[in-house]
């Protein structure tokens, strides 16, 4: 072996401990921030005197939010990027009104990917924890279950980036927006008086995505006396050959249909080319613009509405307004949407501490257990986000309708606002839905 | 019958895109003796060449065109990673191509971007009408691709002075070399053609839907294809990709209507099961190449 091989390894070996040296001072403790706070507001973990990186009022202190994002290789790496695109357009908004209580909020310094992966999830988490004061976003409820526990004894408060009824039940977690559950009530409700629909099926992934709509999707069809079918799939667009088969052989009048987009685009595209007649109606997750550029767009057109949390992109209310003037030349994209408004929540909650003069984790908790409400600037309804009360008090139960429209900047234009079916509005969400009813 | 027929077709139509894939990985097993964990981001990296290019110069060219810029990845490839890796045990250049799978779908999803890509396909859900049945055009796409391809491909392997050359330093590399064959040079070429392959492949998967990011977990499929034909066999993973496209396209359509008690989504594991049966009959898979040991 040369001397230079040896050399080189033994430098290398060095640079390797130092880094475990450097990584294991780093992560041994929480940064207790400055304490002091600016005027007068208590402060601890990830809130520093110092100004933000790149700070747009350079006299103010930063607020530091972590985002733990599906950004590579998980399934929602295609969502990720835009919907923390979205949210940094939303913060730079927030500081250039003036920040909060003295403070910039950045939430572009600990984003990290989670890879929609439990595990690794658990590690980003721990990596940031010591530097941040909340969660801008935590992607995913599986990658989010894993931190969960860890968030509430902490009092770390999270956006989430996703609706399934579980969030309604975890404390620290400020969810947005009506659930799938409810999301799917009012589509089949809507179905049985518009479509006067006799009979209704469930095609959808397990889990607290897809099974949480079709649970929503049962209990509308036996509140209305529909017959039901349920029809579990799994993603791949190659993978979607039975859930045709069921629905063209049983013929339902109404598919609900919770996967993803190319895969929603792929059943109703083949089931309308086998002959079927009926209806469909699509979770929030299953429409992409760019569907219509696909083979599916004629059987799209005809047969498919997207039952979305809050209007899209180009809706008429000063929220969208402001979201698409902070956006300039992104290309419109429902996600980036979402990032902005799951936003909002953490936004009152941050403000509500500083009110209080406590900017400490414990401090945000107890503020954002506090709100009753939340100003989504007219993109939810009035009196959303009741942290309060949670559970059943903090459901949004209203959905937009949207028809698929070319002319439309993401593809969809809402055809019945603010929809609000009986079935969802005597619901009481005792629990997720997807594990409080049987699918049989 | 008329189901029985659809359903034999779908399935030999998605069957014919998993045999081409499953020939993908035979080419890089006869050649490095190792299974290429990268060919479903080759697949996906060459569906989405072909969806950038079919605008400007149109599908049919742009599919031969992807092939080849694909195959250049795949030489690429070969040379830049697996050729320092000769000698070393053939576990570890899998787990490199495994590596290799990841950095190339993180790169390509950047170009996928959060849209459903379409490959601008000419069939796209249009169906035609054969004595009466109603068959996805896409589908006889599919198989008259595979024919012509694995056609070629045959054609190569006998009569060309490189496809003999190839077989020659698959089946021992020392008496290859002793003959004049570049080894090396040999399995950068099945490198290539197996990327060029993937790219084809890829094009078809992408027919009448599009690609997503989640598209490459398409390719998986053509992994119990090779076991059931046999590892290093090119027919055997032909014969196998069309089996386990007819028979999960059998389960997609009647189990729950026959079978409800296996539950939902049986057709995902009927490839599996397939293939645990051929197994128990013929442990080298229907065509493969009994291994013979002195003791």
């Amino acid at each position: 072996m040369s001397s230079t091989t040896t050399r080189r390894r033994v430098a290398a070996a060095s640079l390797a401990g130092l880094a475990v040296f450097a990584a294991g001072c780093r992560g041994g403790s929480e940064d207790p921030g400055d304490g002091g706070g600016e005027g007068g507001i208590a402060t601890d973990v990830g809130v520093t005197s110092e100004a933000c990186p790149e700070a747009v009022n350079p006299d103010n202190g930063c607020i530091y939010l972590g985002t733990l994002s599906d950004l590579t290789v998980g399934p929602f790496a295609a969502a990720g990027p835009t919907i923390v695109a979205g949210q940094e357009a939303f913060w730079a908004r927030v500081n250039e009104a003036g920040g909060i209580g003295g403070y910039d909020v950045d939430v572009s310094e600990y984003v990290r990917d989670n890879q929609y992966n439990p595990q690794v999830t658990n590690q980003v988490y721990q990596e940031i924890k010591p530097d941040i004061l909340g969660l801008a976003q935590t992607l995913g409820s599986p990658p989010t279950a894993s931190i969960v526990e860890d968030l509430a004894a902490e009092d770390i408060v999270a956006a989430p980036a996703g609706w399934t009824s579980l969030y309604l039940f975890q404390d620290v977690i400020l969810e947005s927006g009506p659930t799938y559950c409810a999301e799917a009530m009012n589509g089949v409700d809507y179905a049985a008086e518009t479509y006067s629909a006799e009979s209704v099926m469930a095609v959808h992934y397990a889990g607290d995505y897809g099974g949480d709509a079709a649970a929503g999707a049962s209990v509308a069809a036996e509140a209305n006396g529909l017959e039901f079918a349920n029809v579990e799939t799994t993603a791949g667009t190659d993978n979607q050959s039975a859930a045709v088969a069921a629905i063209v052989d049983q013929a339902p009048d109404v598919v609900v249909v919770s996967t993803g987009p190319a895969d929603m685009a792929t059943i109703v595209g083949q089931s309308v080319a086998a002959g079927f007649q009926g209806r469909f109606l699509g979770s929030s997750p299953t429409w992409n613009v760019a569907l219509l550029q696909s083979p599916a767009a004629p059987a799209l057109t005809a047969a498919y509405q997207l039952l979305g949390p809050w209007g899209p992109w180009d809706t008429e209310t000063p929220g969208h307004e402001a979201m698409r003037e902070a956006a300039g030349d992104t290309t419109p994209n429902e996600f980036f949407l979402s990032g902005w408004v799951w936003s909002y929540p953490m936004k009152a909650a941050l403000e509500a501490a500083a009110e209080n003069g406590d900017l400490t984790r414990a401090g945000l908790a107890e503020a954002s257990a506090a709100l009753e409400s939340v100003d989504y600037e007219g993109i939810l309804p009035e009196g959303s986000g009741n942290y309060a009360n949670g559970g059943d008090a903090a459901a949004v139960r209203t959905t937009q309708l949207s028809d698929v429209s070319a002319d439309a900047s993401t593809g969809v234009t809402v055809a019945e606002a603010d929809l609000e079916g009986s079935t969802a509005e005597g619901y009481e969400f005792t629990g997720p839905c997807y594990e409080e009813v049987d699918l049989g | 019958m008329r189901d029985v027929l659809l359903t034999t077709i779908r399935g030999l139509g998605f069957g014919s895109v998993y045999a081409m894939l499953a020939v993908s990985f035979v080419i890089i097993y006869k050649s490095s003796k190792v299974i290429s964990f990268a060919q479903p981001a080759l697949m996906l990296a060459g569906a989405v060449l072909v969806s950038y290019l079919a605008g400007p110069v149109g599908f049919y060219l742009a599919v031969p065109l992807a092939a080849l810029g694909i195959a250049a990845l795949g030489l690429g490839l070969e040379r830049t990673t697996i050729r320092p890796m000769i000698g070393r045990p053939v576990f570890v250049v899998a787990i490199i191509t495994l590596g290799l799978d990841i950095a190339i779908r993180v790169v390509v999803n950047v170009f996928i971007g959060t849209d459903v890509r379409n490959v601008g396909d000419p069939w796209g859900l249009d169906t035609v009408s054969v004595a009466g049945l109603p068959i996805q055009e896409r589908y006889i796409a599919m198989v008259v691709v595979l024919v012509v391809v694995v056609g070629a491909l045959f054609a190569f392997f006998r009569y060309s002075r490189y496809g003999l050359a190839m077989r020659a330093a698959s089946l021992d590399q020392e008496t290859a070399l002793v003959q004049g064959v570049s080894v090396g040079a040999m399995t950068a070429l099945s490198w290539a053609m197996a990327g060029g392959l993937a790219a084809v492949a890829g094009a078809f998967v992408g027919a009448g839907g599009g690609v997503d990011q989640s598209t490459w977990v398409i390719a998986l499929k053509a992994l119990p294809a090779i076991i059931i034909g046999g590892l290093d066999s090119i027919e055997g993973a032909v014969v196998g990709g069309l089996l386990v496209g007819v028979v999960e396209s059998f389960f997609a359509t009647y189990q729950g209507e026959y079978l409800p008690w296996l539950g939902q989504n049986f057709s995902l594991v009927s490839p599996y099961v397939l293939l645990l049966v051929v197994l128990l009959v013929k442990p080298y898979g229907l065509f493969g190449t009994r291994e013979v040991e002195r003791v």
